[in-house]
């Protein structure tokens, strides 16, 4: 049997041909055969979001406040935000025997940058979609996964066996190069002995960071990143960019330049400029997992990227969610908290009396929600997030060109955006229907003036850029595009900007205020991933415990 | 009125331009006919059955031809410049027809469409070429003349490509050639004229591009002829084709001479009528035997419907599920005449239930536990039927098993992939199985490995085999465990959906045989 990327792939090549062969036909014969511009207007689909409208309305508090009450509602534990922290601080809470919590999430699934959709061929994520396989020592992260039985036992070294049908299967990862599909993402295919050599030597650099130790015998690396070494040796790194340490360390060869932008930008969305060197090189020295059938390179995917993840995890604990509910201010009252959210569904106001509050929401939001008791945050400059793009296309198939097959992860070298992932690749069934969603962080300008250009423009704008840049690699491709969903994250994820991982804001900003108003989101982290989202629930549900 | 006399007299007649024109006329006629021969073995060669092939092809084109004559009546004006539009299209559509046939029989759903269509569409060109040659003939020659000359050349043009096509292009150019090479004569026909007339003058420099385009293209295909059949890969049949369809999944095509019947999947070797019987006898009854009151069965793979016809050998058999991916392969086997003989009916028997569905998925839905289960995927050649040789997809095998169930499986060519025979043998024994590989000699595939994969321990030979069998006795079932040193074990990794070793062993092992 042939692969069907293939067969598409050949077909695609005479569909060319031949309307190559009509065009010299015609041409010369007088009838006018102008090749016409690629034509998306078949495309379905239109901008899906993060329901920043209602996000936005924080920044217009004094008519929320004007709105009537028409609900007041008590809770031992208000969290706030229903992303990855908020719903791991929940279920830690139970397990602490804390269930009389109330979770308040403003749009209308919980998940977060976690969130996903779904249509007839397959669950696709809207933003995370994968978790590498955790260090033996997070050992809270890994009850989880064996609660959520994606650890389904252990060997006799005792090291967890994975579900197999959540490790990402093979073929895991290619580049197109020079004009080829290679296999796996660092580049190969034509690069130069000198450069390749560049790549060598970063590597080792790399191993040798993965079991660095400092003074106080802590990895210098390590996920959650609070558990690592404070020696000054490691730290000092935060406070230069990647840029400038590669260009100190004499790592100037262009493609691994490339290589370690596109990093950046896929895991940051930051560019080598405005990621810490500390942060650049956590993402790779930090990767230490082990498994009894898979390695530390390994990762665990899903159709619904860690849209699957966070729905294990909101099963984790039973107390009530509501959705819907926009909270947009504390304030400290005599004994506990006074809650002030905004319910979209009634347009009216809800009042919650809460002995303890956790904001599991981004920084951008919480300084306005803590306005009036830490008016501070408010002129803290650290927190930067860098607008996202994420398209979710449905193919009837994938013309493609020489090389590596179609594959889990699909970058194109030198393009604007981080590539694609198949969505339904773990999905067993073979067809030549794909979700593949497509991630483009807009790092190319500041952030604010990113984020103004990317809320203008269309669904059309977007969709001709994605498909003009898909083209590239796969000649043909828009015919086959039968859907498209476009999501704009205006917040994508936090960048680790130099100075901001071990600078005081962060810190500042986990603090808790009157042993009332707790914080939890992977921002207090300034690294965005999965796992340090699940540990700040954690950190600030254990907080909770330790002051009741 | 003037009398026919008077007509004549205000002939000029022929100039030496004109005679060239009607040189032309041959060498049309000889490219006419020979587009309708190429179409006509083609489409035999392709389709099978050649007698119908070719009588539909002449039909169709002559009546395309009428077609074109019809039409020739709307073209007005300057005639030497639509007779050379004319001639190059003819030489593009007739010259690239073959080339094209032949790379989209493998990729097209409707074949016969386009083949017709490619024929109408030369038809109708050919079909204007002689009308329009008369009339600008039509002011030198008084009609009976005209008519005389222009049908001589035709005819003789026609008896000439009769001869050659048979006995000097099929041999010496091969098909694709032939129809290029005749391409080319058409333009340069086109050529001819366009710089021989006067009349020319004013499109000559536009015309120019379109022939030097045209040439350059038809020459291309010329020389790439090779690479163009190579392309088309299904295509090195040597036989008759007698059956052959593109359905969802993958390219069926069934091919027949005098000996042997033989089965392509995208090109590859499916089984030979001849010895087909070796490889399923092996691939059934080791099992089987050894499981005298096996009654609930499963074959995975084997929409040919072989492996059941062995199994319903077995009177203790009462039900068979088959689960094969294409419906148009099992329906094949259900339908045709011929392969319905092959498979002793086996697909429509009352005790055989045929699903079509993905095996992976199915297997992961299903909760029947079965005696025994025969697994005959195609081989692992890319990533998606690798996954079907995945510890994954074994431990869903196992679960379907009767506590003393057993399972067998194909397992390519332990001579010529022996990193992947063995890899397989491993894969299934990671999982738990206990494991009995063997192999058998098929004349048509060459050796050929099997794994038996056993819940315990409980395997023996001896035990009742159904009358009439041609291959397997217990002596063969002995001799098949052995393995000779060249084929011997060796260690391999084992075969997951996260790294897919498989494809990558059995990629590297069957190159060098154009697998
Ligand atoms: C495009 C993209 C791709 C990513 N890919 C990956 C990946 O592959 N792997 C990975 O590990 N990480 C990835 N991440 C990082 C991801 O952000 C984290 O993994 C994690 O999901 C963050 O969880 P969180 O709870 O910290 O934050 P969030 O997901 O931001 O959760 C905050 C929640 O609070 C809600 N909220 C906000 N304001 C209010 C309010 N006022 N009232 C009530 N609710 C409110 C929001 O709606 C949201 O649900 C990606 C991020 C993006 C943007």
């Amino acid at each position: 049997m042939d692969t069907n990327s293939d067969a598409v792939g050949r077909r695609t090549f005479l569909a060319q041909a031949g309307a190559g062969m009509a065009v010299l036909l015609t041409g010369g014969i007088g009838v006018s055969g102008c090749a016409s511009a690629r034509s998306i207007s078949h495309i379905q689909g239109g901008m899906a979001g993060a329901n920043h409208q209602s996000g936005h309305r924080l920044r217009a508090i004094s008519e929320l406040v004007r709105l009537p009450v028409s609900e007041k509602l008590t809770t031992n534990v208000l969290i706030a935000g229903g992303g990855i922290s908020g719903l791991s601080a929940r279920r830690w809470l139970q397990r602490q025997g804390i269930s009389d919590t109330l979770l308040a999430e403003m749009d209308g699934q919980t998940g977060g940058n976690a969130a996903y959709g779904q249509n007839s061929v397959s669950a696709y994520p809207y933003g995370a979609h994968y978790l590498p396989i955790p260090d033996l020592r997070n050992q809270e992260l890994l009850d989880f996964l064996t609660e959520s039985r994606i650890i389904t036992g252990s060997d006799a070294q005792g090291l967890p066996i994975y579900d197999d049908y959540f490790l990402c299967h093979d073929p895991e990862e290619r580049l197109f190069i020079n004009g080829f599909w290679q296999e796996g993402l660092v580049p190969e295919a034509g690069v130069p002995e000198s450069d390749r050599d560049q790549i060598r030597r970063f590597f080792q650099l790399i191993d040798r960071f993965k079991t660095a130790r400092g003074s106080d015998n802590l990895d210098a690396f390590t996920i959650p990143l609070d558990r690592s070494s404070t020696d000054e040796t490691f730290r000092q790194l935060d406070r230069v960019s990647f840029a400038s340490y590669l260009d100190t360390a004499g790592f100037t060869s262009p493609y691994l330049r490339w290589y370690l932008t596109y990093c950046c930008r896929d895991d940051y969305g930051a560019t080598l400029e405005t990621t810490s060197a500390w942060a650049g090189i956590h993402y790779f020295a930090s990767r230490k997992g082990q498994a009894a059938n898979a390695n530390a390179s390994s990762v665990l995917t899903w159709p619904q990227g860690n849209g699957f993840l966070a729905d294990q995890l909101r099963a984790g604990a039973a107390s009530p969610i509501r959705r819907n509910l926009l909270v947009y201010e504390v304030r400290l009252n005599d004994t506990g908290v006074t809650v002030v959210a905004f319910d979209a569904t009634t347009n009216r106001n809800v009042v919650i009396d809460a002995n303890k509050v956790i904001l599991a929401t981004p920084h951008f939001i919480t300084k306005h929600i803590v306005q009036k008791i830490a008016p501070e945050r408010s002129a803290w400059t650290g927190f930067r997030y860098a607008p996202w793009v994420v398209a979710n296309l449905t193919l009837n198939g994938l013309p493609q060109g020489r090389g590596m097959p179609l594959c889990w992860d699909n970058v194109l070298y030198g393009a604007s955006s981080v590539g694609y992932i198949t969505a339904n690749h773990q999905d067993l069934r073979d067809g030549p229907r794909k979700v593949i969603t497509y991630y483009k962080p807009l790092t190319d300008t500041e952030p604010d003036a990113a984020r103004r250009q990317a809320y203008g423009t269309t669904y059309e704008q977007w969709l001709t850029q994605i498909m003009d840049e898909l083209e590239t690699a796969h000649p043909g491709l828009t015919p086959y595009v039968s859907e498209a969903d476009i999501w704009v994250w205006g917040h994508g994820m936090m960048a680790p900007s130099p100075g901001f991982v071990w600078g005081n804001e962060r810190r500042q900003a986990a603090q808790p205020i009157a042993n009332r108003v707790f914080f939890a989101h992977s921002d207090l982290s300034g690294v965005s991933i999965f796992e340090e989202a699940f540990y700040q629930g954690i950190r600030a549900a254990r907080e909770v415990a330790e002051a009741v | 009125m003037v009398s026919e006399d008077e007509r004549v007299a205000v002939r000029p007649g022929l100039t030496p331009l004109h005679w060239l024109l009607l040189v032309s006329v041959f060498i049309i006629a000889t490219c006419g006919l020979i587009y309708e021969l190429v179409a006509g073995t083609l489409a035999s060669y392709l389709l099978g059955d050649s007698v119908t092939q070719f009588s539909t092809i002449i039909g169709a084109y002559l009546f395309s031809m009428g077609i074109g004559s019809w039409l020739s009546k709307y073209l007005d004006g300057n005639l030497i410049k639509w007779f050379i539009r004319i001639e190059i299209l003819v030489g593009l559509v007739g010259g690239c027809s073959a080339p094209l046939l032949f790379v989209l029989f493998e990729y097209v759903a409707s074949f016969r469409l386009i083949l017709y269509t490619l024929v109408g569409l030369t038809g109708i060109l050919v079909g204007l070429e002689i009308p329009l040659l008369m009339r600008i003939l039509e002011n030198q020659l008084t009609f009976k003349d005209l008519v005389s000359r222009v049908f001589t050349f035709d005819y003789i043009g026609a008896l000439l490509a009769s001869l050659i096509f048979p006995l000097i292009l099929i041999p010496q150019l091969g098909l694709i050639r032939t129809s290029l090479f005749f391409g080319l004569l058409n333009i340069g026909v086109a050529a001819f004229l366009l710089y021989r007339f006067s009349e020319t003058r004013s499109f000559r420099h536009s015309f120019s591009f379109i022939l030097l385009a045209s040439v350059g293209l038809l020459t291309t295909g010329f020389v790439y002829a090779d690479r163009i059949m190579t392309y088309a890969e299904g295509l090195a049949f040597q036989d008759t084709v007698i059956y052959s369809k593109s359905t969802a999944y993958q390219r069926i095509v069934l091919t027949r001479n005098n000996r042997e019947l033989r089965l392509y999947l995208n090109g590859n070797l499916q089984f030979s009528s001849a010895d087909e019987y070796r490889y399923h006898e092996a691939l059934v009854h080791p099992a089987m035997q050894a499981r005298p009151f096996a009654s609930n069965i499963l074959v995975l793979g084997g929409g040919d419907g072989l492996a059941v016809r062995e199994l319903l050998k077995y009177p203790s058999v009462q039900r068979v599920t088959l689960v094969d991916l294409d419906p148009g392969m099992t329906k094949l086997f259900q339908q045709n005449f011929t392969l319905v003989q092959l498979n002793n009916r086996s697909l429509l028997s009352p005790n055989v239930r045929v699903i079509n569905n993905d095996a992976f998925t199915w297997i992961r839905q299903d909760t029947t536990r079965y005696d025994v289960v025969i697994v005959d995927f195609p081989d692992p050649s890319n990533y998606s039927i690798g996954k079907l040789y995945s510890t994954t997809f074994y431990t869903e095998l196992e679960k379907r098993l009767a506590p003393d169930g057993l399972a067998v499986v194909q397992s390519t060519s332990p001579y010529i992939a022996r990193k992947s025979f063995w890899c397989i043998k491993n894969t299934l024994a990671a999982v738990g199985f206990q494991t009995i590989p063997y192999h058998t000699y098929v004349p048509s595939f060459g050796e050929w490995g099997y794994v038996l994969a056993l819940r315990n321990q409980h395997w023996r030979v001896g035990g009742p085999l159904p009358k009439g069998l041609r291959y397997v006795t217990p002596s063969t079932i002995r001799d098949m465990l052995y393995f000779p040193p060249d084929m011997a074990e060796v260690p391999t990794e084992v075969n997951k959906l996260n790294n897919q070793v498989l494809v990558q062993s059995f990629e590297e092992e069957w190159a060098p045989y154009g697998h």
